[in-house]
């Protein structure tokens, strides 16, 4: 394979790595706030990409142009996952988390099914098709504008989290949501906007994937599945790590798959799960909390 | 489990066949829901429209049940239809390991299963109740490598397949037609159903020299490596599978990314071709508002050819099979005739997009191909 090829290939990586990178870091924001899966993450994502379609068809203007609205109505949709899947199972084992954000899964499953059907459908493009050429490699526009709006969300997201009080009040939650309740901090609140945000972000990622790989009502399950994997590679509760694993889970999609072969590659990966489960159970950049779900 | 539900179905038949008075019914099994959920859906708006253009006077009843993704799913779906008196036949699931689990309980209970699964193993078990409309690998794989190798003269093929039932019993199917054909197979990669980049493997099979690109893949992988083919500028003819001429997988791409790229197909009736092909194609877009495929057209041709052996006064599952088994059948895709082991259909099609448009244009009819029976 020529070095050409090898830049495309490396550049597809990056692209559909930032998009995966959004998803893991909704994933671990829920995890970091109730300490339970929600299994629903994937599904969200989904939705996401159906809401671009959706909004698509009743004003077509490029995907950057619908985003701020998909990232308010994905929100809202978070604040009712939250609210129905999670908070009246709050104080029950993470388990009973578990099984009600798959039960709400498999409803977004079947629901958009029943409102989309079941063909794959394309969202809309982010930016006016293009691409440029040079060094052997064709730079696609649309990939181009996934990197940059995935690194201004990722950017907006870790600003909020480590630069306003909104953030820290999130991080106390997170870190001890009874002591955040005892200093005066509504943590029922906060769990909410824990899940608005993680909708959010996992809407964005749906619109992002939407128009390159298309979207289908069932394909939430396997990226919910890529999202866990980069957070057990990165370390569980850990943005950076998330965001890395994400990454190296397309490296793996794209790269080994292109040096050996999918099947092969996607093996391989998983014996590499395997590994920093058995050798650093606690992730590359360890757990925030130590407390696994 | 399987058997246990299999009990249970079996229990439920001696009701099922009880009344006389009831209306002729002919269930539709079909995966409603799940990853099969597009053909599924095909296979019943066929099944549908067939049913509801009725036969004289009868009175016909269906029922629409979803077999979702699991064998045990469609057995309890099964189960449910042959609960109701009177049926005698079943519009039966396109899903190759459903079908499996669904037919030695329809053997028994002796009613016929109406199929388009394309999975060849279905009839060579001996079973004597099972009916495919859709023609079998053997056909449409055949078909596929003789357009590569006779009509498009290429000998090189780097070959996609998915890594599901469907793609790999296609790629055996292929590989032996290629290899029958004089042509060398230079590159083979299969492809689980989540792989979102297709770009690695597309470099692969440049690499390795070939000069045809041929897909044995779903709905959605296939217009994602057709796309990205097209942006990577690949530069090699693409001969998909069945799934490149449903209209559905055409609307994913621009029509400047379809250029050079053909399909097979039992029949494509978007594109047309015969009188009969065709009324089919306009009542199904004024019933269901979209394009038909060739699997909602071997489904109703399916149901059709039942709805005939009710005309001429069969009123047992036993004198359906007997019809379906023994007779012939124009219908609006093809002639159906058994094989004397189920395999109603016998002809294939290549589709061909021109670049302007996602409509293809009939490129090659193959009726009844040499060495596919």
């Amino acid at each position: 394979m020529d070095a050409g090829s090898v830049l495309q290939l490396g550049f597809n990586a990056l692209s559909l790595g930032c998009a995966y990178a959004l998803v893991a870091l909704g994933f671990v924001l829920v995890i970091n706030a109730v300490g339970a899966v929600n299994f629903a993450h994937g599904d969200l994502v989904m939705a996401g990409g159906f809401l671009a379609v959706a909004a698509a068809q009743i004003w077509p203007a490029p995907g950057i142009l619908i985003l701020p609205a998909l990232l308010v109505i994905m929100a809202a949709m978070g604040v009712v996952l939250g609210a129905v899947a999670y908070l009246p199972l709050a104080k029950r084992p993470p388990s009973a988390v578990f099984v009600s954000t798959i039960a709400v899964g498999i409803m977004l499953q079947n629901g958009a099914n029943a409102l989309f059907g079941a063909a794959p459908r394309a969202g809309p493009a982010l930016v006016v098709p293009g691409h440029w050429t040079g060094a052997g490699a064709a730079f696609d526009r649309q990939s181009l504008a996934v990197i940059v709006v995935s690194l201004i969300l990722a950017g907006a997201f870790r600003f909020v989290l480590t630069r306003t009080q909104l953030g820290r009040s999130l991080r106390a939650v997170a870190a001890d949501a009874e002591m955040a309740r005892a200093l005066g901090i509504d943590a029922r609140l906060h769990i909410l906007g824990a899940f608005a945000a993680a909708a959010a972000l996992a809407g964005a990622a749906g619109l992002l994937l939407s128009q390159r790989y298309f979207v289908t009502p069932t394909e939430g399950t396997g990226l919910m599945l890529k999202a866990y994997i980069a957070v057990v590679i990165g370390g569980w509760g850990r943005w950076g790590g998330a965001v890395l694993g994400a990454l190296f889970v397309a490296a793996f999609e794209v790269l080994v798959a292109a040096w050996l072969a999918q099947p092969l590659a996607e093996a391989l990966l998983c014996a590499a799960v395997l590994a920093v489960l058995f050798v650093r159970p606690q992730g590359v950049f360890g757990e925030t909390h130590g407390r696994r779900a | 489990m399987r058997n246990v539900i299999a009990a249970i179905v079996l229990s439920s038949i001696p009701l099922a066949l009880a009344s006389a008075a009831e209306p002729l019914r002919l269930p539709i099994v079909v995966p409603i829901t799940g990853p099969l959920a597009l053909e599924g859906a095909s296979q019943r708006n066929g099944a549908l429209l067939a049913i509801e253009e009725g036969a004289g006077g009868l009175e016909l009843a269906t029922e629409e049940i979803d077999t979702a993704a699991s064998a045990e799913a469609a057995l309890t779906a099964l189960a449910r239809a042959l609960s109701r008196p009177n049926v005698l036949a079943v519009a039966a699931t396109i899903f190759g390991p459903q079908m499996l689990a669904m037919m030695p309980v329809a053997e028994q209970a002796r009613v016929p299963l109406i199929t388009v699964s394309g999975t060849a193993r279905l009839t060579e078990l001996g079973h004597h109740f099972v009916f495919r409309f859709f023609p079998a690998d053997p056909v449409v794989k055949l078909a596929q490598a003789r357009y590569v190798v006779e009509d498009a003269k290429r000998s090189r093929v780097a070959l996609l397949y998915q890594t599901t039932a469907y793609g790999q019993s296609g790629r055996d199917a292929l590989g032996e037609a290629f290899r029958k054909l004089g042509a060398s197979i230079v590159h083979e990669e299969g492809l689980a159903l989540g792989v979102k980049d297709m770009a690695p493997a597309l470099a692969k099979a440049k690499s390795a020299g070939a000069d045809v690109l041929v897909l044995q893949l779903h709905s959605g992988p296939t217009a994602l490596a057709v796309k990205q083919a097209a942006a990577m500028k690949l530069g090699l003819p693409i001969v998909a599978g069945s799934a490149m001429h449903q209209p559905s997988t055409a609307a994913l791409l621009e029509p400047a990314e379809l250029a050079g790229v053909c399909a097979e197909s039992g029949s494509a009736p978007a594109t047309g071709g015969t009188p009969e092909l065709e009324r089919f194609a306009a009542a199904y877009r004024k019933r269901f508002g979209s394009e038909p495929d060739g699997f909602a057209a071997a489904q109703y041709d399916g149901m059709r050819m039942a709805i005939a052996a009710l005309a001429k006064g069969a009123r047992t599952p036993d004198a359906v099979r007997e019809y379906l088994a023994g007779q012939s059948h124009q219908g609006a895709a093809m002639s159906y005739r058994s094989d004397g082991k189920g395999n109603m259909a016998h002809d294939a099609v290549i589709v061909c997009y021109d670049g302007q448009s996602r409509t293809p244009r009939l490129a090659k009819r193959y009726a009844n191909p040499p060495g596919a029976r």
